[in-house]
Order: structure tokens, then C-alpha cells, then sequence
């Protein structure tokens, strides 16, 4: 690896409130991930006091919800991609500077999406940048720590190829959008980021997470056996208090589609005037 | 082969500026007969196919059914119990997603917060229950009369009860109502410009026709063909509102048609009306107040107070804060409505007003506001009812509006939403006439009361 300077950092510093880091100055300061079944179990380290609580929590999820994603289509649509264990190490080696809480997460946005794409004539249609930056600046609005690490988070996933080469299936920066916006408001209501990267249940389900909103199953895995997977790591699902928000969001989505469909299917006979 | 009741193919009329494709004939047609009338027998069949194939019948736009299959058919025909329906519907309308977040302070009747068509509008599904049926569930647009189209989830069986509360309507005027197979049971009729038109079997009642008809000249081409219809069918009972049911005093219809009793709705019908209406046919006329969102609510049949319903509805009278006003005073009408398992209403604010009064010992609603039935004098001195309008200023993308027709017949239009331009001309070729249409950033700029305003000072509206 070179011992100087790495311009990837230059570019990123460039108003972003990031330093530029020590090689080895990452957020965890652990060992590159290894799947959760093999590791030894430790003693976890101290967490970081609660950023979010129910309120929180759910103000972030009425914004997902309101996206009106349906994951049973994106799970059908999606593509054999990278493996969760690939995911999971670059989330392990996220530099701490994305998560420190004086990261301006916009201006890491446009960098990213400036350094990554800008010069290599891959550039994502502006639409899909702007999409994500609208989304970016939807998460500063929220003011929530935890989503705007979440956020950070995903940035760094599609920024580390600079430092760590590419992923053995690339992104599409197609789903980029639907991908932040599923970290930093599904999965950041529900777990504090700083648990992604230090914990390694919650690193794969962040992995998992990330995965199916970028529009890919993990890599040897067929569909039934990643939902399953996720489902049983889904710290949405398994929280009771919020498990009645998404029941709300799927009883919404139901009722509009039946209501659209019962539309196209004619309407019955009716008697008089209301 | 094809069927020769089926409506025509789609063919919006591409000559037509104000053609709305939702009305093209066949345009919503989605399922098979057996679908549509579960239990229809070759009788049945027989009838509806007469109704539909006869020689002087209109282009019927839809083919629609009332999906009752034959468990439906015996429960569409008993009114749901009402002792002590409140208690439960309340317990109901408690889980509700929309009150999830304060259902621990929910308690009696005025414990709950009011809701308004808005909030339906912003997400109708929070106010259908988790457990609902939505096998049964169809879909009810209030686009007639009442601001930007709501989607309401109607239940199959509700529907097909409303039939039936009619029957009782015309039974407490002394008169049974049966089914007569050489008779059209019902005729259901409108009179605007473009309009859903079917013909049905009543699966409840003997498996009688009925049809929704636009009475609107330019449905019926043919010199005659209107009435002839019409005289043919006999209907036994016709429904309507003002407007289409004014048509009804062509002498050539009061010559020929026998109705047991006309059924008005939807819009204010004046005393005026009501009188020629009664002296024509000499039958009750029964005039029904409700919303689609909260199905009938009370009934007048002298011109008189609007009795409340004997069944899953209940009727406060409220001031602007939500506060009950004093008994007789007027106040806006708000309704907790328990006849649609899929949509069950607490404290629904209607945007009507009126008083609440006592008639024989039955509450009642007097001096009902906000039906008033509007017509607006195009230049070539036709008359155009307002649900033309309504249906422009909807497909235009308008949540609310403001109409005016000054004594001159100049027009003005304040909107809220929507394309101010296309509104304009769209209106503009309806009435033949200008009309000046500007924006208004939210439904309060329009004042109180619902979400639509109709007025016309010009001469004959």
C-alpha cells in the first residue's frame, strides 16, 4: 500500500469537516470482519449512549415509509451481487472520521459522488445524483445522529473502492438513492450505526440491508435464503415497539394497492346519489 | 362472439376537447358476468339482457354488477343491528392506524378528535381497519359534487344494503315495494355531460333491473329515444338529484311514467321542486342527505327537517373549535358513521351545516347547508349543471375551488392546486365563455364549509 498521501482523502477533506486519516485510524480498530457464526464470542464493547429513542426512531420510519418502497418487488428484481462478508469488512474498516459528529454528510455526498463518478466519464445521470442528495439533505433535516451516520456509512461503502479496489460484483448507481435512504432511515430508526460496525450481527444485517436496496442478493445466496436470512436479523421486525409502524406502513400499502385494483376491476352497481 | 350487452369499446371522442377518458364507453370494464352477478339465474339473465339489448336503450358506458354472492345476497337485505353500536364501533375505530398514537386518550364520544375529508385524503388507508375483509373491498370516488376525487373503500355488501334501505324508505311512505319483472326496479339518473352508465340485476330483489342513466340530451340521439326508453322500463322507483331529476318534468315523462316514489340526493332539492315533483306523479318525493363517506344519514320527506336515520350513524352539531354548539343553534354538521365495515368514521366533519332539532321525538337536522344545487347559464343559454364543472376542475388537478357567475354571466374561478390554465380553457369551452381562474394557496383562502363553492346570480340558473 503507499506510504503517502492518499488523493482520495484530499478530495474528500475538501470541505467535508473530515481530517485526513491515519491508515490505521479506523472505527473500530478491530480485526477485518469474519462472519458472525465463526467469530469467538467477546465481551461487547461499551456502547455508545443512545442516540435515538421511539420518537425518533419513528420519525425516521413515517420518512422511509413514505418512500412507499415495496420489498417484496425489490426482492424478486433483485441481482446475484458481492458477498455480505465483503460488505460487512468495508463497513469494519470505515474511517472514524465518517462518523465523527462534525462531518458535514452533504458535502461528503457531493464529494463522493464527484470523486467517484465526476471524473470518470461513469457519471450517474444527474437525476440520480440529485436524488441522493436531496435524500442527504433530508437526513441533516432530520437532525438524527443516527441517520446521518447511516448515511455516512454508505457513502463510505461507495467511496472505498478508492482505497480498497472494487467490489467483485459492482453497484448500480441506479438503486444509489433507495439504498441510503433504506440505511439511514429504515435501518439507523431501528440501530445505531456505530452498532454496524462494531457488532457483528448488526454489521451483517447492515451488509444484508445494504445489499437488497442496492438491488443485489448476496453473493452464493438465492433469494429465499437471503430473505430468510435478513429476516431473522431484521432488528425492524423484532422490535415490538415498532414492529406496530410497520404493520401500519403494510396495512397502507396493501389498502392503496387493493383500492387501485379495485378500480381497474369496475366499481358495483350503486342505487342513488350521495 | 361478442357480447352484445357489453358496452362499446373504448373510443374517447377525439373531437371532444372536454372528453374525459374515464368516460369512454367500455373504458372500465374489467371483469366476466359471472363475476359481476354471482347468483344470476337465466331469468335474471334474461331480464338484464332486455334492459340492455333494447332497441331505444343509450350507449351504456360501464357493465357493472353488485357482486353478491348468495351468503351476501340474505345479509345485504337485514340492516345491521344498532343497539349499542356506538360502544363498539368506537372500540373498533380505536385501533385504527390513525389513532394508534393517542388511542390511550380516547375514551367516550368527545374524547376523539374531529377528522376532515383532508385527512382521508392524506391517507385514507389509516381509517380502514387492520382486520378488514379487503376481498370485499371496492373502490368509490366522491368526484360528483365535493372537491378533489377521494378514493373510498366501499364494501360490496354495504352497497347492496343501500338498496334495501331504500325499500324501507318507500315502505315507511305505506307503499311495498316489490320486484315486478315486467318493470325496471330502479332507475338511477343523472344528467351531465359525461357520466358512467350501466345496466345491473339487483341480486337481493328478485334479481330486478335497475340502471344508471344520463338523462343528458346528447346520450340519446335518436328523436323519442329518451322517453321511449324510459316509458318502456316503467322504473318503479327513481333516483336522482335536483338536477336530473327536474328532467323529469318533461310533460311527455309525466304522461307515461308511474314511479312508486323519487329518491333525491347529493344536492339541495328546493320545496319548489319537491312540489312539482309530487304533483306530477303524485308519489312521495324523499329526499336523502349523506356523503359518500358516510353513506345516507337522514331523510326528509315533506320538505321538512332531515330525520336522522335509524341506523349506524350518529350526528353531532359543532362550532368551529369542535365544541358542541347549544341544542337548536347551527353549527357544522359532524357525523360518526358505522354502516362501512371498511371505512368507520368517528366524528367526521362534513363541511355541511344545519341545526340539530327534534321532530316526534327523532332527532333531525334543519336548515341543512351546503347542497345547494348550482347551474351555471352558458352563452348559448343552455344551463350547465355544476358536476360538469366539478369533473373539469378534478381532471385539472384543483384539491378545492371557488365558482362565480356574476348577474352578467361573467365567470371567475378561485382554485387550489392544479393547472390554473387548463382549468380555464377547460371551462371556458363548457360554457362557451371566459373565465378567469386564479390560485389560492390553501382550502381555508376558500372560507368555510366544503371544499368546493358553486354560485351563479346569472338569470335561470
Amino acid at each position: 500500500m503507499a506510504e503517502g498521501p492518499v488523493p482520495f482523502w484530499r478530495r474528500l477533506t475538501n470541505s467535508a469537516g473530515l481530517r485526513e486519516p491515519d491508515r490505521n485510524e479506523t472505527a473500530t480498530n478491530t480485526t477485518p470482519f469474519s462472519p458472525p457464526a465463526d467469530r469467538v464470542p467477546r465481551p461487547a464493547a461499551a456502547p455508545e449512549p443512545a442516540v435515538t429513542n421511539v420518537v425518533d426512531s419513528e420519525a425516521l420510519l413515517d420518512i422511509w415509509f413514505a418512500r412507499e418502497q415495496d420489498d417484496v418487488i425489490v426482492w424478486r428484481t433483485c441481482l446475484p451481487g458481492a458477498s455480505t462478508a465483503e460488505i460487512a469488512t468495508r463497513l469494519s474498516l470505515v474511517p472514524a472520521a465518517f462518523l465523527a459528529d462534525d462531518a458535514d454528510v452533504l458535502q461528503l455526498a457531493e464529494n463522493i459522488l464527484e470523486t467517484e463518478y465526476g471524473a470518470s466519464g461513469t457519471t450517474p445521470p444527474d437525476r440520480r445524483r440529485q436524488e441522493v442528495l436531496q435524500i442527504v439533505d433530508q437526513v441533516r433535516a432530520t437532525g438524527s445522529r443516527a441517520a446521518r451516520r447511516g448515511a455516512a456509512l454508505v457513502l463510505w461503502l461507495w467511496a472505498s473502492d478508492d482505497l480498497n479496489g472494487p467490489l467483485s460484483v459492482p453497484l448500480s448507481p441506479v438503486w444509489y438513492g433507495r439504498a441510503i435512504a433504506a440505511l439511514s432511515f429504515r435501518l439507523a430508526a431501528v440501530v445505531d450505526p456505530a452498532e454496524w460496525v462494531r457488532d457483528a450481527d448488526r454489521r451483517d444485517e447492515a451488509a444484508r440491508t445494504f445489499l437488497l436496496w442496492s438491488g443485489h442478493l448476496p453473493a452464493g445466496e438465492d433469494e429465499a435464503t437471503a430473505r430468510s436470512i435478513l429476516a431473522m436479523r431484521d432488528s425492524l421486525q423484532q422490535n415490538t415497539a415498532l414492529a406496530q409502524t410497520m404493520a401500519d406502513h403494510e396495512h397502507r400499502l396493501q389498502v392503496t394497492k387493493r383500492l387501485q385494483e379495485a378500480r381497474a376491476r369496475e366499481a358495483a352497481a350503486r342505487y342513488s346519489n350521495e | 362472439m361478442s357480447d352484445p350487452c357489453a358496452p362499446a369499446a373504448p373510443s374517447p371522442d377525439l373531437d371532444d376537447p372536454l372528453a374525459l377518458a374515464e368516460y369512454a364507453a367500455g373504458g372500465a370494464v374489467a371483469l366476466t358476468d359471472a363475476e359481476r352477478w354471482p347468483t344470476l339465474d337465466e331469468a335474471g339473465a334474461a331480464r338484464l339482457g332486455a334492459v340492455a339489448r333494447h332497441p331505444l336503450a343509450p350507449t351504456w358506458v360501464h357493465r357493472t354488477g353488485d357482486r353478491l354472492t348468495a351468503d351476501g345476497v340474505a345479509r345485504a337485505r337485514t340492516p345491521l343491528p344498532v343497539d349499542d353500536w356506538l360502544a363498539g364501533h368506537l372500540a373498533t375505530a380505536r385501533k385504527l392506524p390513525a389513532y394508534r398514537r393517542v388511542a390511550d386518550t380516547l375514551g367516550d364520544l368527545p374524547s376523539w378528535p374531529t377528522v376532515t375529508r383532508d385527512d382521508l385524503l392524506d391517507d385514507v388507508s389509516a381509517f380502514v381497519p387492520l382486520d378488514a375483509d379487503l376481498d370485499r373491498m371496492i373502490e368509490g370516488s366522491s368526484s360528483g359534487t365535493t372537491g378533489r376525487a377521494l378514493q373510498i373503500p366501499d364494501d360490496i355488501e354495504e352497497v347492496a344494503r343501500s338498496f334495501h334501505l331504500l325499500v324501507r324508505l318507500v315502505a315507511e311512505q305505506g307503499i311495498h315495494w316489490r320486484p315486478d319483472p315486467g318493470r325496471m326496479a330502479l332507475a338511477y339518473v343523472v344528467h351531465q355531460r359525461q357520466a358512467f352508465t350501466y345496466t345491473s340485476v339487483i341480486s337481493s330483489f328478485g334479481q330486478a333491473v335497475m340502471a344508471r342513466l344520463n338523462l343528458h340530451p346528447s346520450q340519446w340521439p335518436a328523436a323519442g329515444q329518451r322517453t321511449g326508453f324510459l316509458l318502456h322500463q316503467q322504473p318503479q322507483v327513481i333516483t336522482g338529484n335536483p338536477t336530473s331529476l327536474a328532467e323529469l318534468l318533461q310533460p311527455e315523462l309525466v304522461a307515461g311514467l308511474r314511479p312508486l316514489a323519487l329518491f333525491s340526493g347529493a344536492m339541495a332539492l328546493s320545496l319548489g321542486l319537491r312540489r312539482d315533483l309530487e304533483r306530477a306523479y303524485g308519489c312521495p318525493v324523499i329526499d336523502v342527505y349523506g356523503l359518500h363517506e358516510t353513506r345516507p344519514i337522514a331523510v326528509s320527506a315533506d320538505g321538512g327537517p332531515f330525520v336522522i336515520l335509524d341506523r349506524r350513524v350518529h350526528v353531532e352539531v359543532l362550532d368551529a373549535s369542535g365544541r358542541p354548539v347549544p341544542a337548536g343553534q347551527r353549527g357544522e354538521i359532524v357525523v360518526t358513521a358505522g354502516e362501512n365495515p371498511l371505512l368507520p368514521l368517528v366524528r367526521y366533519r362534513t363541511g355541511d351545516f344545519g341545526r340539530l332539532v327534534d321532530v316526534a321525538g327523532r332527532p333531525a337536522l334543519a336548515d341543512l347547508e351546503g347542497r345547494e344545487a348550482t347551474r351555471f347559464l352558458a352563452l348559448d343559454g343552455s344551463l350547465v349543471p355544476s358536476v360538469d364543472l366539478t369533473q373539469q376542475l378534478q381532471a385539472g388537478g384543483a384539491r378545492g375551488w371557488a365558482v362565480h357567475q356574476a348577474a352578467d354571466g361573467s365567470m371567475t374561478a378561485a382554485v387550489v392546486g392544479g393547472d390554473a390554465a387548463q382549468i380555464g380553457a377547460a371551462l371556458g369551452r363548457l360554457l362557451a365563455r371566459p373565465v378567469t381562474v386564479t390560485t389560492v394557496p390553501t382550502l381555508l383562502d376558500l372560507g368555510e364549509g366544503k371544499p368546493r363553492r358553486y354560485e351563479s346570480l346569472a338569470p335561470g340558473a
